[in-house]
Order: C-alpha cells, then structure tokens, then sequence
C-alpha cells in the first residue's frame, strides 16, 4: 500500500494544513484586491502572501513548508538514501534570476535539510502538482525510493501576472470557478506539501492511502482547453481503471476549476462524458487563487483536511450554474464521511493528470 | 494605394512573426483566421490586439471586440478608421 | 525488458540521427539553424514558425526520430507512447524574451507566454501526432540517466509501450537536444539500460567522420 500524510500548506490562509482548514471552513478567502500592480497600474485581485518579504519568497516558502513536514514524520526520513524530494513548480525563483528558476533553491535544502538524493523538480505547467504525486506514487510502487517528499510552490510575480493578463485570463473580480458570471482566474501563491511513503510507522499523525494515478494529453492545443475534454476524461478513466475503483465509490472531485471561460467548461464536459457529473465537486481557487505548480499539491492536501474532518466544503464564489453540462457543484458546507476522492489538474500544454486518496 | 492597409500587412508580419510571407502575398479581404486564408489563431489575436495598440494607439479592452474587427485587412483598416474618428 | 531504438542529436552545428551526421550548418545561411534543418528535411507544418527554439528541437529530432523508425506512428495505439523530457533551464530562453517584450518593447507578448512553461513542447508533439499519453517534463542539473531509465521503465509497466524520451537544453548559443525512443519489444536493438544510454547520449561527442 502507499501511503500519504503529513500534508502542509502554506497560503495567506496560514502556515499549516489545521490553520488553513480552520479558514476553509469559516468560509475564508486569501484573495483581496491589490493597488497597481497589474501592467498598466490595474488593481488587481491576487492570493498574495503579504507577510512574506524579501528577494528570495519562493526559497523562504519551500523551507517553511519542509519544516514543517520535519515536525510531522520520523526525523530519520529526511537524510535517508531512500528518501526523494520532488519540487513541483511551473516558475520557481524566476523573479529574482531568470536562468536559475530552481538550482540555487534545490542546492540549498540539499544543505540545509541534509538529503541524500538530487531533489527532482517537475515543471509541467498547471499540473505539476497532481503529476508529482503521482510520479511519487509511482516510485514507491516500484520500490525505486521508500518515501518522497512532495513540495508544490509558487511566487505571484510580474512575469506571471502581465502574461496571464496579456491572455485577457485574469478576473475582474475574486475568481468564481464553475459560475455563470465567470471571466478569469485570480493568481495565487503558496506552497504545499505532502510525503508520499511505503511505511504507515514514518508518520506521526494517520496517513491516508494514495491511489496513483495517470496523465494524459489533449492533443488539442498548447494554451486552450479541449473543447470535448479529451485529455481530462481518458486521465480520469484510466486513473479510476488502473487502481480498480468503481466511480460510484467517489464521494467527492476536487476540480481544477481555475474559472475561465473554456477550462471549466472543458472539465464539466469531461466530467460528464466520465459519468461523475452527480458527484459532489469543489474548486479551491476562490479560496487560494491558481497557485500554478503548487496548486495540485495545495488542493490534495486541502482535499486530505476535508476527509479528515468529514465535511464536504463548498465551491467558493459559485452562486449559478455556467457550464453546458450541469455538475454537482457543493454550495454549501456539508458534513459527510468521505471514502474516496478524486483530484483532477488540468493546463497549458494540452496536460492533464488525476489521483485518488483514499480514507483508511 | 491605401498606405494604412499597407501598414497592416508589414506589422502583422512584424507582430506575428510570419515567415516567408510578404505584403503582397496578402490580399485585403483575405479571411486572416481561416486555415484557406492565413490560418491565424487565437494567440494571434491576442497579438493582433497588441499591435492595435503598439502601433495605432488603440486600447481593445474585450478580446470579443477583436473578433469582428480582425476578419480581414479591410475590416481591421474599417476599425482602426472608426475608432480614430 | 527495453531498448532504444532509434535517436537523434542536435547541437549548434550538426544534427544526427541514430549517431550518423544528416545536416550541417550553413553559418552564410540567412536562415537560423533549426530553419535550416526544417528546409532541408523538406519537413511541411507552418507551425513550426511560430515555435520557440524548445519546440522547434522537438519537432525536428522527434520527426526524424519518426522516419528513422516509421513503426512508431503504426505500431502504437494513440496513448501508448509516453513522453518523457527533461532539461537544466527549463524555458529560460523564452522567459527572457517575453520579459523583454514588457520591460524592452512596450508590450507583453501573449505568443511568446504561452512558450514560458518547458512542458509546451510536450503539447506541441503530442498535437502533432495526436498523441494522448502520458506527459513528464523535469528540470535537472543535469541529464540524469537514472532518472530517464527508472521513469521510463515506469510508465512502461503501465498502460505504455514506447516512450519518447528527450534532454533538450537550449540557453544561449548553447544547444544540446537528445531525443530517444524506448520500445518495450524490438529486434536487433540496444538494450535500454546505463551502460548503452551513457553510451548512445555520448554519441555526438565523437562523431563519424
């Protein structure tokens, strides 16, 4: 079996996993409205960190989060041979020097946190996140490592901000994936992370059990979503396949849902070729914004809170149904027990990824 | 000669970094998105709105307003006239 | 069991496919290098103008790859073959440009963003061929046989039958492309493991003369 635990995140909602969920469930939201810092002076809604200062953010970020991963797991875990680190980030610490994106950081935890192996760093755009669990998960299954230490981070940055706004993909207003009034994405910066081990006794607290999952491409187009959801649907059936999971053993999706246009229609028409449209489904980017790299990790390990509390959390800022295909979006909070759920990750380059956790 | 239409057709080629493809092998009422014509996509309207304003000093602020106006030279050359007005 | 059966090198002057030189370097050209290749290979897809230098690499060496070893596009079905890539700068080159587009030229770029991520190469093969397998772009201080060998032999245990495999670093007048192809069955073929990847990733380094 292949466990995971020991979830953090790291967000303007607070520095652990606990903190951040006592946020969720008080219907919190990271985003507020930023002065002048879109190209042309805009004010701009961002999920920005305000207390994190400084030229190396993205650095700072990674080491709280791995800290505090070192409170939660066997301190033996860290310096051992079999132990991997895999960073998941689509820009890394571009803002401060664009040809070293993530060397001097991975160089530094190296020292700092004494591990044994080249940490990897996996930079696949919007599911870096989801496909470094997964890739995780995979090393356990083949024994390659014992346990991997998943990190997910991203810094809100000028670069990534005059893009996004250049692609008219930024809201007007806080994101509001999956509704009718839905024109962007809100940014977002944070850090997540996870360990993904072959041993329960590594954890201090219950871990749950990964069911790893697959990516598929769109074979579409690099920077627009598939207008059938080819790439979505075939990673999600596949993922649900390989590990033996019937879709009426889902009990709850954690969407991309980044609130485009054509993304989340792209996912509402996957969802229902998938036949999972009934399934209670959230997206997290109302309260996060789109971490990007991190937001896979972040939003699994959010996802791992709402199993461990038992609640179903709602899909912040949704209010009416915008997709041609009718989901089950959750608009209010809900205690439920939840078995199973499944985290699906989509984005530019035609990529998409799932996984499931499952309850133990 | 209708120089604005000229124009059009060098900073397009600039803007969108057209290979092998001079103004005159671009006729005016050529459909500029079509797989016929030059088979420009939605990127390249995006671009198409940044030379609206790099070299015109058009702001578009709704990409759907694009959509009309980035049909052909022609209507892109109707637009830019219109908006200048 | 693994081999790799077909490969294609391109650096800043030559480009070889399978260790044997087919183009060199025009340096009176007026056309950049990877033009060069695309005229000469008499390769047709207008798209590939509108490419970054990551993708235009991988277009090229992966469609050489595809007429060293037609079987490719026949023998699999359109999710079997994997996509495995991995470099040292990520999109570096490209990042760059689009910064210069905002800080230098007035105006952020929108086709230049869309090549500010590393994995779009990935995208743009995997349209090309509609291809819809799996995808792994990693950033590496350098290129990591192990990690080529234990992924591929990964995804290969799965649902996939080849895997595309490439280490395409492009920074400055630096150019290191190295595509190979893994089958899990073939005949008369390098076996996939340390020794013959070292070996083969080698190659250009010595090259037939």
């Amino acid at each position: 079996m292949t466990y995971i635990g020991a979830e953090v995140i790291v967000s303007p909602l607070g520095e652990t996993a606990e903190e951040n969920w006592l946020a969720l469930s008080d219907d919190q939201s990271g985003i507020t409205l930023v002065e002048d810092v879109g190209y042309n002076q805009e004010n701009i809604y961002l999920s920005k960190i305000l207390s994190l200062s400084g030229q190396n953010r993205f650095h700072q970020l990674v080491v709280k989060a791995l800290s505090e991963i070192q409170q939660q797991i066997d301190p033996q875990v860290f310096g051992s041979k079999k132990t991997l680190v895999i960073l998941s980030s689509t820009k890394g610490a571009l803002y401060s020097n664009v040809t070293d994106q993530f060397e001097s950081c991975v160089s530094a935890i190296v020292q700092q946190f004494g591990l044994a192996n080249q940490p990897v760093v996996i930079s696949n755009a919007c599911i870096s996140g989801v496909l470094a669990i997964n890739t995780a998960g995979n090393f356990i299954r083949e024994k390659i490592y014992d346990n991997v230490i998943v990190v997910g981070c991203d810094i809100i940055s000028d670069f990534v901000l005059y893009g996004f706004q250049c692609l008219f993909a930024i809201s007007n207003q806080p994101c509001v994936p999956f509704d009718t009034t839905r024109n962007g994405i809100t940014l977002g910066e944070g850090c997540g992370a996870v360990v993904v081990s072959a041993s329960k006794e590594i954890f201090h607290k219950q871990p749950l059990q990964l069911l790893t999952g697959t990516s598929a491409n769109d074979a579409n187009h690099i920077s627009g979503p598939s207008r059938t959801g080819e790439g979505l649907f075939r990673s999600v059936t596949k993922t649900l396949q390989m590990n033996k999971v019937d879709k009426g053993e889902i009990d709850f999706v954690s969407a991309h849902g980044t609130a485009t246009v054509y993304n989340d229609e792209m996912e509402a028409i996957a969802f229902d070729r998938a036949e999972l449209s009934h399934i209670p489904l959230n997206s997290f980017k109302g309260y996060f914004g789109h971490t990007l790299g991190a937001a896979g990790v972040i939003e699994t390990a959010a996802s791992m809170q709402m199993i461990r509390n038992a609640t179903l959390l709602k899909s912040k800022g949704f209010a009416k149904p915008g997709t041609s295909k009718l989901i089950n979006v959750i608009e209010k909070n809900e205690v439920k027990s939840l078995q199973t759920i499944l985290k699906t990750a989509s984005g530019f380059g035609g990529g998409n990824a799932s996984l499931m956790i499952r309850n133990l | 000669m209708d120089t604005l239409k000229e124009d059009l057709k060098k900073q397009i080629i600039e803007q969108l970094n057209l290979e092998e493809i001079t103004p005159a092998d671009i006729a005016d009422d050529v459909l500029l998105f079509n797989d016929s014509g030059l088979g420009l996509d939605s990127i390249d309207a995006l671009e198409l709105i940044v030379l609206l304003e790099k070299y015109h000093g058009i702001q578009v602020t709704n990409p759907d307003e694009g959509k009309e106006a980035f049909k052909s030279i022609d209507t892109m050359a109707e637009y830019i006239r219109k908006r200048k007005s | 069991m693994s081999f790799i059966t077909a490969y294609c090198h391109l650096t800043k002057d030559t480009c070889y496919v399978d260790g044997e030189i087919i183009s060199k370097r025009d340096i009176d050209s007026e056309d950049a290098w990877f033009k060069q290749i695309y005229k000469e290979q008499e390769f047709v897809y207008p798209k590939f103008y509108k490419m970054d230098m990551l993708s235009q690499a991988g277009f090229l060496a992966s469609e050489l790859i595809k007429r060293a070893k037609p079987g490719i596009v026949t023998n699999y079905g359109d999710d079997e073959i994997a996509l495995i890539f991995a470099n040292k700068s990520a999109s570096a080159a490209t990042d760059q440009r689009f910064i210069n587009s905002y800080e230098k030229n007035g105006s952020p770029s929108p086709s230049l963003f869309v090549y500010t991520l590393p994995n779009i190469v990935l995208g743009e093969i995997a349209i090309l061929n509609k291809w819809y397998g799996e995808n792994m772009f990693a950033v590496l201080p350098n290129f990591v046989p192990d990690f080529f060998l234990n992924y591929t032999q990964i995804l290969l245990s799965g649902s996939s039958k080849a895997a595309l495999c490439g280490w395409l670093e492009i920074l400055g007048n630096e150019i290191d492309a190295f595509l190979f192809l893994v089958e899990k069955e073939a005949s008369n073929a390098l076996q996939f493991n340390h020794e013959n990847l070292m070996k083969v990733a080698g190659q250009k380094e010595s090259p037939i003369s």
